[in-house]
C-alpha cells in the first residue's frame, strides 16, 4: 500500500476519535484553485473549489462558474478533510473538476457559489493563462531538480581521451569514469555513445571495478571506470563522440518532510532513487593520412609484421595449395583488407578465408589477421607466385611502411586426372561433331616432295611451258614466211601486170606497123592473138586468176565483183569477142580496124589499171 | 669369316637403305598407328619430315597420331600444314574441325567480305599440282588459238581464233594468280599455332609488362612482328599482343 494513502487514512481515523466537543471556531472561506498556472493547450488540469471551515456537513448547491472556454472532462469530485489539532477543528471540502484548456490566451474563471450553514459563499474570480505546449515536464523537472540539488555535483560521469588530435586510423583510448561522493548501489549503461566516423573496440575491464580516489575542485571522489574503448577514426575532420548515459541507483536522505509520522515510517538509511547521469560530448580532430600512399595501401595504421606460408611446395595439378598470409601487430587490425596475391594465370583462385585474433586487454589493440588463399594449379610446371606486398602507415614514424613476402615457388606435377578441356559454348552441331572421332589416316603413299621440288617450280614444268611457246613461235614464223611468199607472188604479178600487158601490146603494135599497107593474113592473126594474150595475161597477173580458169564469163564475174564500170566491161567484152572473131573469121582485117582494136585494147588496160589499183 | 661379315654389313646397309625411303617409313609408321602405338607412329612420321620430305598426307597422319596421343595443339598444327598441301581434302578439314572443338579458347573471327570466301573456295578446291596443270592447259589453249590467228587464211577464222585467244588468256591469267596466291600461302611463315598448354600474352615484349590476355594451346595466331624472342601476334578476332616465341610453332 502506498505510504501517503496510509497516512491519510490514519489522519481520518484520528479525526473520528477526536470529533466530540469540537465546535466551529474559525471563519468560513470558499476559494477557487487550479493545480497549475499557466497550463498548456489540450492538457487536463484540476480546477478545485475548497470550502474551508464550512462545518462538518460541507456545502450544498454548488454553482460552478461559466467554463465555456474550457472543456469539463470530469467532476465534480468531492473530497473532505477534517483536522483537529490543539483542540481546534479545521475542515475542508474540496470540489474538483478536471478541465482541459481549448485555446491559448488569458481567461478569467468567474465566481462559483456554494451554500453552507444557511449562507451563500462566492469564490473570487481566477485568472488562468493558457499557453502552447506542455508544461508537464517542467513540473517533473522540478522534482528532478530537487533531486539533483541533493545529488548535485556529488555524482557525475566524465569521458576522457588520451589525445584529442590524431591522424586517421590512429588509436584513441576513450575512458568513461564515474565520480561519486554518494553511495551508488548499481549502475547500468542506458545509452552507449554514438561512434560515427570511428571503428570502436571495447577494451575488456576486470570483473570488479576497482575504485580509486581522486580530488576534483577540492572534493574527494571515489572513481570507477564504467567503460573503456579503443577508437580508430575512419575519416578525417572533426569528429564528435556523443555523450554516454548511465542510469544509477543512488541512496539519498529525504529531507523534505519534517512530519514525525512520516519520519517514523521512513528508512533510516535513506531511500534509493534512480538517477541518470550523462557525460559531456568530446570533439576529436582527425588529420588525413599523407596524400602519397603506396598503391597497395588499404588503410592499415599501426605497427605490423607480415608472414606468408604455403602448406606444400610441391603439388599436383588440380590439387589445392593453401597460402596463408598473416599480418600481426598493433593498430586497426580489424580494418585490414586482404592483400592482393598475384598468381600465374593458370591458377584458379578463390577469395580468401579471413580469421582474426584480437587482443582487447591492455592499452593497445593488438592481434593478428590471417588470410588463407586456396590456390588450385591447373597445369604442370614450376609456377611463381609474385611476392605478396602489404603497406601500412606508421604513426610513430609518420610514414608509410611497405612489407614484402619472399617470392613463392611452387612445383606443380602432372596429376593423375587429365586436364579436362572445357568446351566453351559449343553449339549443338559442334557437340555432335565432337562425339565423332577423327577420320582414319591415309594409307596410300603420297608423292613425297622435298622443299623446292614442287611441280610448278620443277624443270619439267618449265620444259612443258616451253612447248606451247615454241609451237606458237613456230606458227608465227611459218605464217610470216607464208605471208611473205604470198605477198611476193601476187604483188609482183600485180605490179608487173601493166608492164607485161604493154609488152604484149608492143608485139601487136610491131605486127601492126609491119603490115603497113597490105598485111599478110597470118600477120593479122598473130596481131589479134597478141592483143588477146596481152589482155588475158594482164587479168591473170592483176586479178590472181589461174590461167586455167580463163573464160570471158569468169573474168567478167571477177571484174564485176571488183566494181568495174559496166560500160568498160562491155567494151572489154566486145574487144575480146572481136579478137576471137578475127582469128576465126578474117572479115575485118583492114588496117584501120586493127588500129582501132589496138587503141581500144590500150585504152581498156589503162582504164582497168586505174580502176583495179 | 671376313667375307661373311662384309655380307652381313652390306645386307644391313641395304635394309637400312630400304627403310630410309620415305615410302617405306610412311608405311611402317602407318602400321604402328594401326596397332595403336601412337607415340611411336608419331616419332616415325616426324622422322620422315625431319629427313626433308613433305606431303599433305604425311602431315595429316602425323596430326592424327598427335590427336590420338592427346596433343591437340600439335594435331591442329599438322592438320593446318596438311591443308596447305591438300587443301581440298575433306578428311583433313573434318579432323581439323574436330581438333578445333577440343581447344579451350573460342575465338570468333572477324567477318570477311564474301568475295574472299569465294576466292579461298577456289584456291582450296585445287591442289598445287592441280592448279599448275590447269594453268598449263589454259596456256596451251591460249598458245594454240594464237597460232590459229597467225595461220588462219580467212578473216572469219582469224576473228574467232582471236576472241578465243583473248578468252583463254584471261582464264589462264586467273589461274596463274590462283597459283601464285597458293604458292604464297604455302610458303608464308606468319601463321602459327600455340603449342604451349597455356601462355600469357603481354601488352609489350617484356615479361614484367601487364597481361593482355591468356591463350591456351591450339589457337591459330598471325605473327605480325618479332622482337628478340618475342613475337607480336594478332588473333582472328583482332586482339593483338606480344607472346614468347617458344609458345607457338609456325605452320
Amino acid at each position: 500500500m502506498d505510504r501517503t494513502a496510509f497516512q491519510r487514512m490514519l489522519s481520518v481515523f484520528l479525526c473520528l476519535i477526536l470529533w466530540a466537543g469540537v465546535g466551529l471556531s474559525q471563519g468560513t472561506e470558499f476559494q477557487a484553485n487550479v493545480d497549475r498556472n499557466p497550463v498548456g493547450v489540450g492538457e487536463p488540469f484540476t480546477l478545485s473549489f475548497t470550502l474551508s471551515n464550512g462545518g462538518m456537513g460541507g456545502g450544498k448547491n454548488l454553482q460552478p462558474p461559466d467554463l465555456n472556454k474550457f472543456r469539463i472532462m470530469g467532476g465534480p469530485n468531492q473530497s473532505s478533510n477534517v483536522q483537529i489539532s490543539n483542540g481546534s477543528v479545521s475542515s475542508s471540502f474540496v470540489y474538483s473538476y478536471v478541465v482541459e484548456a481549448i485555446e491559448i490566451g488569458k481567461f478569467t474563471i468567474g465566481p462559483a457559489s456554494i451554500e453552507s450553514g444557511g449562507k451563500t459563499y462566492r469564490s473570487a474570480p481566477l485568472t488562468i493563462e493558457v499557453v502552447k505546449g506542455s508544461t508537464k515536464t517542467k513540473q517533473q523537472g522540478t522534482e528532478a531538480a530537487d533531486l539533483s540539488a541533493q545529488v548535485g555535483d556529488n555524482l557525475f560521469l566524465k569521458a576522457t581521451v588520451d589525445r584529442a588530435h590524431v591522424i586517421q586510423g590512429e588509436q584513441i583510448n576513450l575512458v568513461f569514469k564515474l565520480y561519486t561522493r554518494v553511495s551508488v548501489n548499481n549502475y547500468a549503461v542506458e545509452k552507449t555513445p554514438n561512434m560515427t566516423g570511428f571503428w570502436g573496440e571495447d577494451i575488456e575491464l576486470p570483473k570488479n571495478v576497482p575504485l580509486s580516489t581522486e580530488t576534483v575542485n577540492g572534493k574527494q571522489y571515489k572513481v570507477g571506470i564504467v567503460k573503456r574503448m579503443a577508437l580508430f577514426p575512419t575519416q578525417a575532420g572533426t569528429l564528435e563522440i556523443s555523450p554516454m548515459e548511465v542510469q544509477t541507483t543512488v541512496v539519498v536522505q529525504d529531507r523534505r518532510s519534517v512530519d514525525p509520522f512520516d519520519s517514523f515510517f521512513r528508512d533510516p538509511f535513506g531511500r534509493s532513487i534512480n538517477y541518470e547521469i550523462k557525460s559531456e560530448p568530446i570533439k576529436i580532430k582527425v588529420d588525413p593520412l599523407p596524400s602519397d600512399p603506396p598503391p597497395d595501401f588499404k588503410g592499415a595504421v599501426g605497427q605490423f609484421a607480415m608472414s606468408t606460408a604455403v602448406d606444400k611446395k610441391t603439388t599436383r595439378t588440380n590439387e589445392p595449395v593453401s597460402l596463408k598470409v598473416t599480418i600481426s601487430g598493433t593498430g586497426n587490425i580489424k580494418l585490414i583488407e586482404s592483400p592482393l596475391v598475384e598468381l600465374p594465370t593458370d591458377f584458379e583462385q578463390y577469395s580468401p578465408k579471413v580469421s582474426d585474433n584480437i587482443n582487447r586487454t591492455g592499452n593497445r589493440i593488438s592481434g593478428s589477421k590471417t588470410f588463407e588463399y586456396l590456390l588450385i594449379p591447373r597445369y604442370p610446371g614450376v609456377k611463381t607466385v609474385k611476392p605478396v606486398s602489404f603497406s601500412y602507415y606508421d604513426p610513430a614514424k609518420r610514414s608509410y611502411v611497405k612489407l614484402h613476402s619472399p617470392q613463392i615457388e611452387l612445383n606443380v606435377e602432372q596429376g593423375t586426372a587429365p586436364v579436362a578441356p572445357m568446351i566453351a559454348g559449343g553449339s549443338r552441331e559442334d557437340v555432335q561433331l565432337l562425339s565423332q572421332d577423327v577420320r582414319f589416316i591415309k594409307l596410300a603413299s603420297p608423292g613425297f616432295a622435298r622443299p623446292g621440288e614442287a611441280f610448278y617450280s620443277s624443270g619439267l614444268f618449265m620444259a612443258m611451258l616451253l612447248i606451247p611457246v615454241a609451237g606458237l613461235a613456230g606458227a608465227f614464223v611459218y605464217a610470216r614466211r607464208r605471208a611473205a611468199v604470198m605477198l611476193d607472188q601476187a604483188g609482183y604479178r600485180n605490179r608487173k601486170a601493166m608492164k607485161v600487158a604493154r609488152k604484149g601490146l608492143k608485139q601487136a603494135e610491131y605486127l601492126l606497123k609491119e603490115k603497113s599497107g597490105k598485111p599478110a593474113a597470118n600477120q593479122r592473126l598473130r596481131f589479134y592473138g597478141e592483143v588477146s594474150k596481152a589482155l588475158w595475161k594482164y587479168f591473170g597477173d592483176k586479178l590472181a586468176i589461174p590461167q586455167a580458169d580463163f573464160s570471158v564469163e569468169g573474168a567478167a564475174k571477177v571484174l564485176t565483183d571488183r566494181g568495174i564500170d559496166p560500160g568498160l566491161l562491155a567494151a572489154l567484152r566486145s574487144l575480146l569477142e572481136t579478137c576471137d572473131l578475127a582469128r576465126f573469121a578474117p572479115t575485118s582485117l583492114e588496117a584501120s580496124v586493127m588500129q582501132k582494136t589496138y587503141d581500144e585494147a590500150q585504152r581498156i588496160i589503162v582504164e582497168l589499171e586505174r580502176t583495179l589499183k | 669369316m671376313h667375307r661373311i661379315l662384309v655380307i652381313v654389313i652390306s645386307c644391313a646397309a641395304i635394309a637400312v637403305a630400304r627403310a630410309q625411303t620415305p615410302e617405306q617409313l610412311f608405311a611402317d609408321a602407318n602400321q604402328l598407328y594401326q596397332q595403336g602405338k601412337f607415340p611411336e607412329a608419331r616419332a616415325s612420321y616426324e622422322r620422315i619430315l625431319s629427313s626433308g620430305y613433305a606431303a599433305g598426307e604425311l602431315s595429316y597422319n602425323l596430326g592424327n597420331a598427335c590427336y590420338k596421343e592427346g596433343d591437340i595443339p600439335h594435331a591442329i598444327l599438322n592438320y593446318e600444314r596438311a591443308l596447305r598441301r591438300i587443301s581440298g581434302d575433306d578428311d583433313v578439314r573434318h579432323n581439323l574441325q574436330i581438333a578445333n572443338l577440343m581447344i579451350i579458347d573460342k575465338i570468333e573471327p572477324t567477318p570477311r567480305i564474301f568475295i574472299w570466301e569465294y576466292w579461298d573456295g577456289v584456291k582450296n578446291w585445287f591442289t598445287m599440282t592441280g592448279v599448275t596443270l590447269v594453268v598449263y592447259a589454259w596456256f596451251v589453249l591460249f598458245a594454240a588459238s594464237l597460232a590459229v590467228v597467225a595461220l588462219a587464211r580467212t578473216y572469219a577464222l582469224r576473228k574467232i581464233a582471236f576472241l578465243t585467244a583473248a578468252g583463254t588468256f584471261v582464264v589462264c591469267l586467273f589461274f596463274t594468280v590462283v597459283l601464285f596466291d597458293k604458292k604464297s600461302d604455302l610458303v608464308r611463315s606468319d601463321l602459327a599455332i600455340v603449342v604451349s598448354q597455356i601462355v600469357t600474352v603481354k601488352n609489350s615484349p617484356d615479361p614484367m609488362s601487364s597481361d593482355a590476355f591468356v591463350l591456351h594451346g591450339g589457337v591459330k595466331v598471325q605473327i605480325t612482328d618479332r622482337f628478340t624472342t618475342w613475337m607480336k601476334i594478332r588473333l582472328a578476332d583482332g586482339k593483338v599482343g606480344w607472346m614468347d616465341g617458344g609458345a607457338a610453332e609456325v605452320i
